[in-house]
């Protein structure tokens, strides 16, 4: 008999998430690792983390993993490539985190074409430091930063990620995927192995945008934090591959 | 609002009194413990017809307010230890070219990431400075929400007075306690700008403001520019408070929110007959140097407490310059050293009378 | 003289406001007086904590390694904070979610049914401010008085509504133990 649910071998045996209950980072984290074990890649693989809720990343993963400022994680992944070209190497990063401070090293790396794979939580929000306005916040979103909502002439516009790092001629694969149904969550897994793929095969970078759910800072339940992100994320940020060096054709 | 005390915590205290100094604009990223800073103006801001911007980090916020310096604006940006790091090189080109900008440091544990929780780790960082070359900020350390109150109303009327840039360094304690506190007027008047502040050419020939200079001998007069007035800075501007030195033969030293601590430590040593003063610069930079040497030729002892691995204990040494001992009483972060353990630290020190040492929690 | 309280409860028991408001009513006495929060990672454990010192002088210390008087509202607050009251302290509980223990016997324990009285009230909602009572009762610094006006300006013109709720409860603490 197989086990239906158990835990990816990649995970620390006594890993305890340290997100709220219901967050969709878990999700993402739990993906990430079954895809390093079934392409068997951890024990060739380097991470560099963030700063943001993931920033523990390191105490769930049982792989080896650098800790960068926030914001330069692809830096930070860059140079561990570039001297460790045979080893995969990955980053895990919040909205703000990548896009936001640390936007100028997510974009040249991207333009650079490393062969890396960078990983993007988008939830519309600095989750870790209580919920403020990030660079993803919708248009009229309230958060602690924008009391009267998201308007154009304090805050400006949110950037459509995956959008952005499709346009770099070095971006080998770009996608958004969410994690709100059982088939996105399907999605998402079959996106970040192409992400992962494109560096494998030098390709390229590879880049995937994640939708997720930050209930805590939304102030809604697990189950209404997703009709959010279907309701109201989905319509602003459209899933789907941006860029992709694999496939013939879809590369626009 | 003004003369009425109220219970409020040191980061809307700050937030606050930037809006009744006349801040026009806040540039600044989260980061705690003083994302609330960010948050009250966000709020309070607009109501006023006031600037408020989410910078995409504190590299942007930083140059953000340097740009608007330049033109007289009364800006300014706030953050905590590992954020502020990111501010150094602006900060240096700042000095140099002479623009009023405010930068609040809430700060927290160090180095790299460090943790949240207060900490005092950042005197270096704001009194030498991470940016390159010779330059001097001025650095005010308050030590209740009054004084979080009482200084963003200083470090903005001295920016402008003297075309520096202030650093008010509180820490995590501040800026999450509540204390009752009035804001009272803004007792500091307008500043003229017009001289230097860009406007626009209208009328007059174009003027730059930068901080590089077009020769050797036209940066070296820069230079010595600069510290010449910072000389008058320190003449006019240092400032410290005492407390039962006249008769003390050992003084506890300490800045910022530990000054607290110091001072009820005084109390329990007092009553146990222990002749112990307290001595507290305010302004980190310019640092009571003569003050405090002045007191050392007196023969009184100095034992430094901070919340660092004795950072300020080495500018304390230096204005002693021998003349008396000098101890450290430290922890790196954590829990704020409790006034037990500063009156037991006291009673070890005067028990090995000969020499200097340094006693480290 | 310089005295420190440590309240604790989970999330949405009203622990910030409860400190808030027994801060203020020192304020409102002419005490100096901080209140102090757990604040970051400790937050997403579920309980929340808050120090608020009085003191006739300048308060010393902000953040303390122990309290004169523990006000807990769960469990959890109890297991932790019995550690940290001071030897000769108090700990005050809310007896509808905390099970009658004495851990130690260095200090005293005030047990009330908190959450029961608020309910018999209207609403558990208000059990906070049963609690503020309760502490009124047991410790002699701790003004009804100036804990009523201190409820009435923290609540403001804004949720003026709720203050006859929230006075009740307040006034319903401090005759709970007889
Ligand atoms: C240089 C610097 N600035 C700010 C912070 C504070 N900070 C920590 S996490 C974070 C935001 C994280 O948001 P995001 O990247 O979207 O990740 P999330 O927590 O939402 O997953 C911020 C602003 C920091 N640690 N360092
Ligand atoms: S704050 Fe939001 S993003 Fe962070 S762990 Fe909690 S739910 Fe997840
Ligand atoms: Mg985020």
């Amino acid at each position: 008999m197989q086990a239906v649910f158990s835990t990816p071998k990649s995970m620390k045996e006594d890993f305890k998430f340290t997100f709220c209950p219901g967050c969709d980072h878990g999700i993402a984290v739990r993906l990430v690792a079954e895809l390093i074990d079934e392409l068997n890649l951890k024990e060739n693989t380097i991470c560099s983390t963030c700063v943001g809720c993931s920033v523990f990343l390191y105490d769930f993963l049982n792989i080896d993993c650098v800790e960068a400022p926030h914001g330069r994680a692809c830096a930070s992944a860059t140079g561990v490539k570039r001297t460790n070209p045979e080893k995969f190497v990955f980053t895990y990063q919040g909205d703000g985190d990548f896009a936001s401070i640390g936007f100028a090293e997510s974009m040249h790396t991207a333009i650079r074409g490393e062969n890396i794979s960078a990983i993007c939580i988008n939830n519309t929000t600095f989750g870790m430091t209580g919920g403020q306005l990030g660079p993803t916040t919708l248009m009229g979103q309230v958060t602690t930063t924008s009391p009267f909502g998201r308007n154009k002439e304090y805050y400006g516009y949110p950037v459509k990620i995956a959008e952005q790092i499709a346009l770099c001629d070095g971006t080998a694969f770009s996608a958004r995927v969410a994690l709100d149904t059982i088939p996105h969550i399907n999605q998402a897994k079959q996106a970040l192995k192409k992400a992962f793929e494109v560096q494998l095969k030098g390709l390229g970078f590879g880049f995937v945008e994640i939708l997720s759910s930050c209930p805590t800072n939304w102030h809604m339940t697990p189950e209404e934090a997703h009709e959010w992100v279907k309701n109201s994320m989905i319509p602003e940020f459209p899933l789907g591959t941006f860029k992709d060096l694999t496939e013939v054709g879809v590369n626009k | 609002m003004s003369s009425e005390k109220v219970l409020i915590k040191g980061n809307y205290a700050i937030a606050q009194a930037a809006i009744n100094a006349g801040c026009q604009c806040y540039f600044g990223y989260p980061i705690t413990p003083q994302t609330e800073i960010g948050e009250y103006l966000s709020a309070e801001m607009p109501k006023l017809g006031r600037g408020y911007v989410s910078a995409e980090s504190e590299l942007a916020a930083i140059n953000m307010v340097v740009g608007a310096a330049a033109t007289g604006a009364k800006v300014m940006t706030s953050s905590s230890s590992c954020a502020v790091a990111l501010m150094q090189e602006a900060l240096s080109y700042a000095c140099s070219d002479e623009v009023p900008v405010v930068v609040v440091n809430v700060m927290r544990a160090g180095p790299g990431l460090g943790y949240v929780y207060p900490a005092q780790g950042d005197y270096n960082q704001a009194v030498y400075g991470g940016g390159n070359g010779d330059y001097k900020i001025i650095v005010l350390a308050p030590a209740t929400v009054q004084e979080c109150i009482d200084y963003t109303y200083k470090a903005f009327y001295l920016a402008r007075k003297y075309r520096n840039p202030v650093i008010l360094l509180a820490d995590g304690l501040l800026g999450q306690m509540m204390e009752p506190a009035c804001f009272g007027e803004n007792p500091y008047p307008e500043v003229d700008v017009s001289s230097w502040a860009l406007t626009g050419a209208k009328g007059r020939d174009g003027k730059a403001i930068y901080s590089c200079a077009r020769d050797e001998k036209a940066h070296i007069q820069k230079i010595h520019d600069l510290f010449k007035k910072f000389e008058i800075i320190t003449e006019n501007e240092t400032s410290y408070e005492e407390f039962e030195t006249e008769d003390a033969e050992i003084i506890l030293t300490a800045f910022g929110s530990m000054t607290r601590n110091i001072k009820a430590a005084i109390r329990v040593l007092r009553e146990k007959g222990v002749k112990a003063g307290g001595f507290r610069p305010i302004t980190l930079s310019p640092f009571p140097t003569k003050r405090i040497s002045e007191l050392a030729a007196d023969g009184k002892d100095f034992v430094v407490v901070e919340m660092n691995m004795g950072q300020m204990f080495k500018d304390v040494k230096y204005a002693v310059e021998g003349k008396s001992n000098v101890s450290l009483v430290n922890r790196p972060c954590g829990e704020w050293l409790s006034v037990e353990e500063i009156v037991s630290s006291v009673e070890k020190i005067l028990n090995k009378k000969e020499g200097a040492y340094a006693s480290c929690i | 003289m310089e005295k420190n309280f440590i309240l604790a409860g989970f999330g949405g028991q009203g622990i910030l406001l409860a400190g808030t408001i027994l801060a203020n009513s020192f304020m409102l006495g002419g005490k100096n007086v901080t209140w102090y929060p757990c604040y970051g990672a400790e937050m997403r454990g579920g309980t929340v904590n808050c120090e608020v010192v009085v003191s006739d002088t300048e308060v010393s210390s902000v953040h303390k390694q122990d309290a004169d008087f523990a006000l807990v509202l769960n469990q959890q607050s109890f297991d932790k904070f019995v550690q940290r009251v001071k030897a000769g302290g108090t700990i005050i509980a809310n007896a509808t979610l905390v099970a009658l223990s004495k851990p130690r016997d260095d200090i005293k324990y005030v047990f009330a049914k908190m959450g029961d009285i608020a309910n018999a009230i209207g609403s558990s909602k208000v059990t906070n401010m049963v609690s503020l009572g309760v502490l009124a009762d047991v410790c002699d610094i701790v003004s009804r008085e100036y804990l009523a006006k201190a409820v009435e300006l923290v609540l403001g013109e804004k949720k003026k509504q709720f203050l006859p709720l929230n006075l009740k409860a307040l006034e319903a603490g401090c005759s709970a133990l007889v």
